[in-house]
């Protein structure tokens, strides 16, 4: 091997490293939740004993201890900053994530594989927060979401709309010309179908659009590229070739905040689902009430009810708090005109974003 | 001339190339900026500069062909970054130039017109390259061309199928030392008479004299040249190229104080032409 080559994977490792550190780094802060106090002896004396338990001559038992013992401090040290864990879905990079920072700045940003994780960790109490797309301005309703929305205890307090800025990202950006193949989740290959041609560059399909940066990082395939947010440039060690690839306008996705609670101000916004009896008008009924009381809607969507598919729920959203007097007249008003109305909170609107 | 199919006075009305807000080979368009592109503060700060003095677009090298393989070569994809940032930000559409037929897709993703250089005129594989890039070509002279080797060169490009070429007159190699190269005026006025496509002047690498620039670019515009391309480095003397050619913004600003009242009167004694002539008429 020449000394550049091994240099590269000298590279590879010690990104692969840190990825890893941040992954237990979130593990750690997830255990707080089960346990009395930060400080567990016990287990702390049992996680040093893995120096003498594998004999790596490299590695020397001495050494291991001392690296042991600076994680382990490390992770006492941040499980005692009292950082809010916020759940999304997708890996580390995902706009979900993108999306959390903006919502909770200092946060712990834990990644879930599914939906479902994100809303049961939050009712449960092993996450503090949830942070879930609802719609996409290209794409429409998340329908997984909107489902688990129907279903769950869980309050909206906040929400961020996300300008999904598709990125080309490489290990070592001098080296564009040598690029082939991009990988990424089919929806952005899709949507940077257009710059992948002129670029004559080939869509490889992948799970997600943070993992797909993440093993760029960690496997570093000869020739290959990955789409996915600026956010995984950040965090993976990767560089930016370019910003914005997306062919069409920029797609804005819109995300909610999830708590156990209310929030506790005075929100400018308020969303709620409810359904209403199979009979000529109904919907119209309520709506009329917006309108009578000059309530400016933002949304409207419907969905069919798992539970009961000839029937439909409708999500709204509109402006002002639930308990301003003309918002809480037409909500008690509403509760007569439907069969189900679920109040999922009022919160202050997207901060001049979008 | 033979074999000029497309680019030949005889095919089409003068081509109007439009590029953001400027339409090139309509009134007159001046390119201005520095020579290599270095650093974002530098890029910005000159392309701020340019912009408060009129000029219409924004210029700058990511990708130099320099005579010494030991010179400065450009910053490459960083550079082109900046310079489409110094666009955005300027909203001066931004023209850079292409050296690798492997390139190409990738200059044209970040800027809004290639420039092909004097001593890639003839590579004749990046010429079939830019004509399929969907982007305007700005042809500069080869230094030892003639005119018909230089609209032969075009001819490759439209005959890819791109429309959109702008021809640069850059100045010729002579037996004169005082300037670099002698810039060729006559080409103007030559080259209106033989193709529809727009012609602009160089003044900065024709002379190689700053104290030249401004009295070469009037005389563009005099001669009847659809704009100016001209050098400007926020201080030319820390430039990493061609340091002793590049204009101060003050004195581009100067330049174009004088270009802007002269297009005036220009238009004003055409205009005044076509009254006669219609009136006798």
């Amino acid at each position: 091997m020449k000394l550049e080559e091994i240099r590269i994977k000298i590279d590879k490792i010690d990104r692969e490293l840190l990825v890893l550190l941040q992954e237990r780094m979130g593990l750690a802060l997830r255990t707080k939740k089960f346990k009395e106090s930060v400080s567990d002896p016990a287990r702390e004396a049992d996680l040093l004993a893995r120096a003498e338990r594998m004999a790596l001559d490299l590695v020397e038992r001495s050494f291991t201890r001392h690296l042991l013992k600076t994680i382990i401090d490390e992770s006492k040290r941040l499980q005692q900053e009292e950082r809010p864990l916020v759940a999304f879905q997708g890996e580390h990079g995902a706009y979900g994530e993108v999306a959390a920072r903006r919502l909770v700045p200092g946060g712990a940003y834990i990644p879930c594989l599914e939906f479902v994780d994100v809303f049961r960790g939050v009712e449960e109490g092993e996450f503090d927060l949830g942070v879930v797309p609802v719609e996409n301005s290209l794409e429409g309703a998340v329908t997984q979401v909107n489902d688990l929305l129907t279903d769950t205890k869980l309050k909206v307090v906040g929400e961020a709309k996300v300008p999904v800025n598709h990125c080309l990202l490489a290990t070592d950006v001098r080296d564009y010309r040598d690029l082939r193949q991009v990988f990424s989740h089919p929806q952005a290959l899709a949507q940077c179908r257009g710059f992948l041609a002129r670029n004559r560059l080939e869509p490889r399909p992948y799970y997600d659009t943070a993992g797909a940066a993440k093993m760029l990082a960690r496997e570093n395939p000869r020739a290959a590229g990955a789409i996915a947010s600026a956010l995984c440039a950040e965090l993976y060690d990767l560089e930016i070739v370019k910003e914005g690839i997306e062919d069409g306008p920029s797609n804005t996705t819109r995300f909610l905040l999830l708590a156990r609670d209310m929030y506790d101000g005075r929100g400018d916004k308020t969303s709620v689902v409810f359904a209403t009896r199979h009979e000529a008008g109904r919907l119209f009924e309520v709506l009329r009430l917006f309108a009578d009381a000059k309530i400016n809607l933002t949304r409207i969507a419907s969905m069919p009810l798992r539970r009961d598919p000839d029937n439909y729920c409708f999500f709204l959203d509109f402006e002002g708090d639930e308990n301003d007097e003309k918002a809480a007249e037409v909500l008690s008003q509403m509760e007569k005109l439907t069969i189900t109305l679920k109040k999922l909170g009022s919160y202050p609107a997207n901060g001049g974003i979008g | 001339m033979k074999n000029l199919k497309l680019t030949s006075i005889s095919q089409v009305q003068k081509t109007a190339v439009k590029i953001g807000g400027v339409t090139m080979g309509q009134g007159f368009c001046a390119i201005a900026g520095p020579c290599s592109i270095e650093s974002q503060s530098q890029m910005m700060e000159t392309a701020e500069a340019v912009k408060k003095a009129g000029a219409d677009m924004l210029r700058g090298g990511a990708f130099k062909p320099r005579s010494s393989p030991y010179s400065f070569q450009g910053l490459g994809l960083e550079g082109l970054k900046i310079l489409a940032r110094a666009g955005r930000e300027t909203g001066l559409p931004v023209i850079t130039e292409v050296i690798d037929p492997r390139d190409v897709s990738w200059v044209a993703e970040f800027a809004d017109v290639l420039q092909i250089g004097t001593r890639n005129m003839q590579n004749f594989s990046l010429l079939k390259e830019v004509g399929k890039a969907g982007r305007p070509v700005l042809l500069k002279r080869g230094m030892y061309s003639t005119l018909e080797e230089w609209l032969n060169c075009a001819e490759y490009i439209l005959s890819e199928g791109n429309p959109d070429v702008i021809l640069c007159e850059r100045g010729i190699r002579t037996f004169e030392r005082y300037t670099r190269n002698t810039l060729d005026l006559s080409a103007v006025p030559a080259m209106r008479a033989l193709t529809h496509l727009p012609i602009i002047v160089d003044p900065t690498h024709s002379t190689g004299r700053p104290e030249l620039v401004a009295p070469m670019s009037l005389a563009a515009l005099a001669a009847g040249a659809d704009g100016i391309m001209v050098e400007v480095h926020r201080r030319p003397q820390e430039a990493l190229c061609d340091a002793d050619q590049a204009l101060t913004p003050e004195q581009f600003a100067g330049i174009m104080a004088k270009i802007r009242p002269m297009q005036e009167f220009l238009a004003g004694i055409s205009k005044e032409k076509n009254r006669k002539a219609s009136s006798i008429g």
